[in-house]
């Protein structure tokens, strides 16, 4: 037939005409990593993954908000129009939270960038020093994924780059990754006093976090009593801190936050801390050896009131009313300690106030003073007076912009400040190690020196010298002849109380404005996105 | 070749084209006449012409006409839509009167439906054709905003008062739960990017500091478009419809058909509307005296003594403009129109417009006995947008409209020496500085061009190339000038500026056959096939920088804009960004075939196989097939004798398409950014060759009839819907080095989404007479929507509708769970205040708490004509959907009172004490339903004007005039664009640009 001919030929006609086109996909302003590392160095990824560290452990809503707002010792008010935001600081001090919560994914998302980058560095031919740091910061992002999640998915160094679904160690078989990979590096790391890269002193010290928790991470609600060996293991590590002779005990204590903690400060804002072992390197312009400056601002910003203090023509100087500490906590000191602070920084000025700001440093309580000794008065008018008590609901007013204790440990350096700080955020400090070996004496080890460790640090404080000292007070969390009660006047608000409450077996108590609890909210949720995608993931039980 | 010169070329052209169709007659023919329907009623505006010559005319408005042609002319036809077309012998007559009869429920009225044209009567799919005749009036920005209320599952929401403001447009229902919900839109045959060349102002993630006045909303993309140049619109609904377009078909399809020439006289046609305006409504805050009453009440003393009223300071009434000239005529052989159109559209808020200019031209020309046809349109468009700081997501700092409605009406906003009152105790913007310190302007350029080649190869088959263009590019230029305080940014005391580009271009290619044959009495064919290839690039590149030194406080005031002067800033402070959008490019082969039995029976049969660079390596291609059956039982003979039917029809359809829109390019592949310094890399987004299109499986039961004389008729649809291969951005399984990145993923298949509804188009000419005319239109939607995931058990899979502002950081209102509408509200529920007015909540817990997607859809729309005048009124509606009111949340709550802010009016009388926190709960969860009058229009037919005018019309129109709700904040008709890392949100309002009411008076005209 002529017409199926005319359509046939026409068809092909067309077809000919049109062609075949291979549909590329052009990127333009990105590329395809196929293979291999697109460009990458070793070098350039271990910067990348000091890097990491700093949001994760400096941002007021990430790490340090989980192993705080979740204890008694730190918490997030509502205070009428601020800070409700749906609630999320307020179920992390009453233990309410759900598997929802959006700060426990952020933070199992970045623990996962920080463990993927350090393991990336392993996989681009480093030289031993680069490998040995690498496998400090992976073992530092395992501890945590330990830590808060009870479960540690990691990559093989193979599969460094790989999406598919990653393998998930239980809490034995991390503890064994950890303590193995931790004391083979210590012997390859530097052994000279260096707080910004991994040194020896910094994965001795990680390690005995890991044996001092271990027995708690493998059962939460009733762990097994620790192992006189790994206490043993502990207090040498320990030792062999101290006897490196890179640190003592700082003069001031608020020395080891203020804005020349790591000698990066402008003369006359305090002293160098003489206790870093781990810290992140801010120091007041843009970066330090590639590791960017971190908004560590935050720490001073999230606790103060917006009529505090507010740089004129500086970006984020003014407070923002909100993280405080309960009564409890701040009765417990010794007037003497000087650890509680709420006096002038670095010294007082002619007004008998901290210069530039008149803030108090520590745990600011009372009637807030200008720089010249004026009170200071609320957004409504009233005095603006940080008083000891607090609820997680402000209902009153008058008093709910001034209620609760405010804890200034990172001090701003208002007049040199220009929205970069100089202050290096601590990770792991020397008082620590002192305190953990005293753990250790108490918890089987049996060196018998833990007073006398306690007592060194009482000395240095200003602190009256103990006569007794024992772990824990079930019935009283601020009894100040145990360890628990020591390790929060030392480390108050410096990311280590809910470790400290879980291992000794009283986060499930009741204390000021939490009043029940329940077993689920030892451990936090594993992201739903993340179950979904990774069947090797197991939501943890409660959620 | 410069956009100038085309365009040059392409009016010359078709000028030529004009000139030659104007031949001059040596011996003449005259003919008058008048044109009446079967009731004798007078049809204005039909064509008139004499066969094989290029004489035509329009009647007047009484129907009357007169015809010149040469003698040797034998035929006259008439035309008119709606009516049979007559032929009739004009052999020694000079005056002839024509009867016109109705076309039978406009059955053979032709609608575009893809590739191609078909008979009403033949088509076995879901689709709705609007006519220019039944558009809305009013100012109308853009052709969506045309088919408001108009068709029968069609949502249109339009997302704020501002002029050009995008709207959200769903056909049956939310498919997605990604982003590209949207219809393809295709303009006489040319699919277009649903992107706009709209520049971003990007800011670098280092520029944290930029002053936080959040993002401003999209405009609508479609707003080059000259809404006055559309002749119809057809929606195509279902999957048998919108199946030839695979996978762009799973949100529907617009087809968007522009007027041509019609044969016959040139005619100029011309129209001037101006408008005034004013707010639907007003804003609930209190007033002066109020404020005083109520700072009493609660023990504040915030009191400055001034009596203000800082909103209407805002306010604007300027009027705005319209003028649209269009000439066209042409034979039947060579055809041309060519348009203009310049319009001015004032904002309610000062110093924000619409400015538009758009000319298209387009010719039809035929040769050799019309076997050969060229086909050509050139739409030229430049707009420019001033828009006012109103953003959609600002935080504390605000935006223009929340800094107005929380200054405190007692506080001054001027100084008695001029100067803004900046430093106030409460630390608020000044939203008169604001206004006055803050440019923003946006310059777009946008051209669509087409071109057609086709060819009889047999009087049944015909090939057609057509080849297609868009392009636009985008200038933007901003400043805030550093006279302004309070922001909390850089731009205090320092200034800043952002100059931004961008640029978008697309293009298709078209080759299609054509085959049209009736076989016998009993079968027919028509057929399509085709190929297609589409291409589409996009790029954004933008500058910031702070720290200038003038039009700051205490340095020199310059009249100079920062952004014509960018150098001056801090260079120390500059942040520039350039984003190249991966470049798209699409393969398709398609077919169709209708297959006509005795009239009786008809099935289609569609199919396409798409190619797409945004599939995944390992499903490069996908085959999208449909099949429909449609059986027009009145022409059986059973059905002769019937006198209740004068049609019915019923129609069964099921098909696939797919939405690859709703891929971001560059899904399938391990997309990497190259950071620079310290040599790094980032994977933002990690390569999935398995990726999939998402899959709309959809069926649909559908019944056409016209029953007593025609004068009832309408469409009952019912659809189920399911779409499974649900596309979605998956978190990156941990460890993964961008914490931020992820892959595309489709979920796995026990993961899907419904929809179920029913629609029905109803229209009933309730008065018939000769003079009278009564007719009224029922469009009505019930869709219900539901995602499920039983793997994922009673917690969300994502969280979305994101909350702003103070007090309520990283707080959401939507999820998207399991066995629950998409984007359905997840709050914590709301019971009372306690003894102290603070909220208490039954949990702490989030739950389930409403559907922000619209259960029924209505529009109701009337047209009452009485001789020369006539009533048209449009309503639509939506009902069983709640809004998020997130301005009352964090812009207007109580507690701002004692901090020196306004408050909402609404909140006088309750029990909430002062401490209560800001907080996301039910208590903000509000009925959207809604009934709104979106316009009426009163139109007078003037007739002939002297000798010159042929035909004018004298109209006035009202829109917005009123709406029923329940809803506090300007407007239930709101959706203010609250996503959260692209998972988009709906029903969130949040401090938008406020809904105008306005007042239109026109008049058109033909010479």
């Amino acid at each position: 037939m002529k017409l199926n001919k005319t359509i046939v030929i026409s068809s092909l006609l067309v077809t000919a005409v049109a062609g075949c086109t291979k549909l590329d996909e052009k990127l333009n302003d990105s590329f395809v990593l196929t293979a291999g590392s697109g460009g990458s160095t070793a070098a350039g990824i271990l910067t990348h993954t000091y890097n990491d560290l700093g949001p994760v452990f400096t941002n007021q809503d990430q790490v340090f908000s989980l192993e705080e707002n979740t204890t008694d010792e730190c918490l997030v008010p509502t205070r009428g129009g601020d800070w409700d935001d749906n609630g999320v600081w307020r179920v992390l001090h009453a233990h309410a939270w759900d598997a929802t919560h959006g700060q426990s994914s952020t933070v199992f998302n970045n623990l996962g960038a920080l463990e993927s980058d350090a393991t990336t560095v392993l996989a681009l031919n480093p030289t031993p020093a680069q490998t040995a740091q690498a496998i400090f910061l992976r073992s530092l992002a395992q501890f945590y994924f330990l830590d808060l999640y009870g479960q540690v998915p990691y990559r093989t160094v193979a599969n460094y780059n790989s999406i598919g679904v990653a393998p998930v160690m239980t809490p034995d078989q991390a503890i064994d990754t950890l303590v193995t990979n931790l004391t083979n590096v210590i012997p390859q790391l530097s052994s000279t006093y260096s707080p910004y890269i991994a040194s020896a002193d910094a994965a001795r010290f990680l390690l005995m976090k890991v044996l001092l928790n271990k027995q708690a991470f493998l059962n939460r609600s009733s762990p097994a009593a620790q192992d006189a060996n790994d206490m043993k293991t502990v207090h040498a590590l320990g030792a062999a801190i101290m006897a490196s002779g890179n640190y003592h005990l700082t003069t001031n204590y608020f020395d080891n936050f203020g804005p020349n903690n790591g000698g990066f400060g402008v003369a006359g804002t305090g002293n160098p801390s003489t206790e870093l072992i781990l810290a992140y390197p801010n120091n007041g312009t843009a970066s330090y050896n590639g590791v960017s400056n971190v908004d560590i601002d935050a720490r001073w910003m999230m606790t103060l009131h917006y009529n505090s203090w507010d740089k004129p023509g500086v970006v984020g100087s003014a407070g923002w009313n909100g993280f405080s500490t309960i009564a409890d906590v701040y009765n417990a000191f010794d007037p003497t300690d000087t650890r509680r602070g709420n006096v002038p920084y670095p010294a007082p000025n002619g007004a008998g106030v901290s210069p530039i700001s008149g803030l108090n440093v520590g745990m600011a309580e009372g009637q807030q003073k200008d720089e010249n000794g004026n009170n200071i008065m609320d957004r409504k008018g009233n005095l603006l007076v940080f008083a000891p008590t607090v609820a997680l609901v402000e209902t009153d007013v008058k008093t709910l912009e001034g209620d609760g204790i405010r804890v200034l440990k990172y001090y701003p350096d208002y007049n040199n400040y220009t929205g970069t700080a100089s202050n290096n955020l601590v990770l792991f400090r020397y008082a620590d190690v002192l305190l953990m070996m005293a753990e250790a004496d108490l918890s089987g080890a049996g060196t018998g020196d833990a007073l006398t460790l306690v007592n060194q640090l009482h000395t240095a404080r200003g602190a009256a010298p103990l006569a007794t000292i024992t772990l824990v007070n079930k019935s009283n969390l601020y009894d100040g002849t145990t360890i628990l009660e020591e390790r929060q006047k030392e480390l108050y608000w410096e990311s280590w109380r809910r470790q400290d409450l879980i291992r000794l077996q009283v986060f499930l108590l009741p204390w000021a404005l939490k009043t029940t609890d329940n077993p689920k909210y030892l451990l936090f949720p594993i992201p739903a996105a993340q179950l979904v995608a990774n069947p090797n993931l197991k939501q943890n039980p409660g959620y | 070749m410069t956009i100038q010169r085309l365009l040059i070329r392409w009016v010359s052209f078709t000028l030529l084209c004009v000139l030659f169709t104007q031949t001059a007659f040596s011996q003449t023919h005259t003919i008058t006449g008048k044109v009446t329907d079967d009731k004798g009623a007078p049809v204005p505006g039909a064509t008139v012409t004499l066969r094989g010559t290029n004489a035509g005319v329009s009647t007047s408005a009484d129907g009357s006409f007169t015809i010149t042609g040469p003698a040797n002319a034998t035929t006259l036809i008439v035309s008119s839509v709606g009516f049979t077309n007559q032929e009739l012998s004009i052999a020694g007559q000079s005056t002839i009167n024509v009867t016109l009869q109705p076309t039978e429920s406009n059955l053979n009225e032709v609608v575009v439906v893809g590739y191609g044209t078909a008979r009403k009567k033949d088509l076995t799919g879901s689709v709705s054709a609007v006519s220019a005749k039944d558009f809305n009036k009013g100012i109308v920005a853009a052709p969506d905003q045309l088919l408001t209320g108009k068709v029968a599952g069609l949502e249109v929401t339009v997302g704020s008062g501002m002029p050009g403001a995008a709207t959200t447009v769903k056909i049956r229902g939310n498919n997605s739960i990604r982003g590209g919900t949207t219809p393809l839109y295709v303009i006489d045959g040319i699919p277009l990017d649903g992107r706009a060349p709209r520049p971003v102002l990007y800011q670098n993630a280092t520029t944290t500091g930029a002053s936080g006045l959040g993002n401003l909303p999209d405009a609508d993309p479609l707003i080059y478009i000259n809404p006055q140049d559309i002749a119809s619109i057809d929606v195509l609904k279902d999957a048998s419809a919108s199946a030839i377009y695979g996978s762009r078909g799973a949100n529907g399809v617009i087809l968007v058909t522009t007027k041509k020439g019609t044969p016959g006289q040139t005619k100029l046609e011309g129209s001037i509307t101006v408008a005034d305006q004013g707010l639907m409504k007003q804003p609930d805050i209190l007033n002066a005296s109020q404020y005083r009453s109520e700072l009493a009440v609660y023990g504040q003393h915030s009191d400055s003594n001034q009596s203000l009223n800082p909103f209407k300071e805002l306010i604007q009434h300027k009027l705005s403009t319209n003028y649209n000239l269009a000439l066209s005529g042409g034979s039947e052989t060579g055809k041309f129109r060519i348009s203009l159109l310049a319009s001015d559209q004032q904002g309610i808020v000062k110093h924000s417009s619409l400015e538009k200019y758009i000319a298209n031209a387009n010719g039809q020309y035929r040769f050799w006995d019309k076997r050969i046809s060229l086909d050509f349109s050139l739409t030229a468009s430049n707009y420019t947008e001033y828009l006012a700081p109103v953003s959609t997501d600002a935080g504390s700092t605000g935006n223009l409209i929340s800094d107005a409605m929380n200054w405190n009406p007692t506080l001054r906003l001027i100084n008695s020496d001029g100067t803004y009152n900046q430093a106030n105790p409460s630390k608020q913007v000044n939203p008169l500085a604001l206004l006055a310190y803050y440019t923003d302007i946006n310059n777009v350029t946008a051209t669509l061009g087409n071109v057609a080649l086709g060819f009889k190869i047999t009087p049944d088959l015909e090939y057609k190339l057509l080849y297609g263009i868009n392009y636009g590019v985008g200038n933007r230029d901003n400043q805030l000038l550093g006279l302004i305080g309070q922001t909390g940014g850089n731009a205090d005391g320092k200034g800043q500026a952002f100059v931004a580009s961008a640029k978008l271009f697309s293009q298709t290619l078209d080759h299609t056959l054509n085959y049209n044959h009736q076989f016998s009495e009993a079968f027919s064919l028509n057929a399509v096939a085709g190929y297609e290839y589409w291409t589409t690039s996009w790029r954004n590149q933008s500058e910031y920088v702070y720290g200038f030194d003038y039009n700051v406080p205490g340095g020199p005031t310059l009249n100079i804009p920062y952004y014509n002067n960018m150098q001056d800033g801090n260079q120390g402070n500059l942040r520039t960004t350039t984003i190249v959008d991966p470049s798209v490019e699409l393969q398709s082969y398609f077919a169709r075939a209708v297959l006509n039995f005795y009239d009786k029976y008809l099935i289609t049969g569609t199919f396409r196989g798409d190619g797409s660079s945004r599939f995944g390596s390992n499903n490069r291609y996908a085959y999208f097939p449909s099949v429909a059956a449609a059986w027009n039982v009145s022409n059986e003979s059973f059905m002769k004798n019937n006198t209740v039917f004068d049609n019915l029809k019923l129609r069964l359809g099921w098909g696939e398409t797919g939405s690859q829109d709703g891929i971001p390019a560059g899904a399938s592949k391990n997309l990497t950014w190259y950071t620079g310094y310290g040599g790094n890399v980032a994977v933002i987004n990690f390569a999935n060759p398995n990726l999939k299109w998402e899959k709309v499986t959809a069926e649909d039961v559908g019944i056409d009839f016209s029953i007593l004389k025609s004068r009832v008729y309408g469409s009952i649809d019912g659809f189920y819907k399911k779409t499974t291969h649900v596309l979605f951005f998956a978190p990156a399984i941990q460890p993964s080095s961008n914490p931020n990145g992820g892959q595309w993923t489709n979920l796995p298949d026990a993961a899907y989404i419904t929809n179920k509804g029913l629609e029905a188009s109803i229209g009933v000419a309730i008065i018939d007479k000769d003079n009278l005319h009564w007719n009224v239109n029922v469009n009505f939607e019930y869709v219900r929507n539901k995602f499920i995931y039983p793997a994922i058990g009673g917690s969300p899979l994502y969280l979305t509708g994101s909350i702003t502002g103070q007090g309520v950081s990283s707080a959401f209102s939507e999820a998207i769970a399991n066995n629950q509408p998409v984007d359905v509200f997840y709050l914590r529920k709301f019971t009372g205040f306690d003894q102290n007015g603070i909220a208490k909540v039954q949990s702490q817990a989030s739950s389930y708490q409403g559907d922000p997607n619209p259960h029924v859809i209505l529009g109701l729309n009337t047209d009452l004509s009485y001789k020369q005048w006539s009533i048209n009124i449009n309503t639509h509606g939506a009902f069983g959907n709640k809004i998020y009111n997130n301005t009352a949340t964090s812009v207007t709550n109580l507690g701002n009172i004692a901090n020196g802010k306004n408050i909402a009016a609404s909140l006088i009388g309750t029990q909430e004490g002062l401490a209560n926190p800001v907080s996301a709960s039910t208590r903000f969860l509000e009925s959207g339903n809604y009934l709104k009058l979106g316009n009426a229009t009163i139109n007078y037919n003037i007739g002939k004007i002297a000798k010159v005018v042929k035909n004018a019309n004298a109209f006035i129109t009202g829109s917005n005039l009123f709406e029923i709700t329940k809803y506090h904040g300007f407007d239930a008709e709101v959706n203010t664009d609250h996503n959260n890392n692209g998972v988009p949100s709906l029903g969130v309002d949040y401090i938008g640009y406020p809904s105008v009411r306005t007042f239109l008076v026109g008049i058109n005209f033909t010479l």
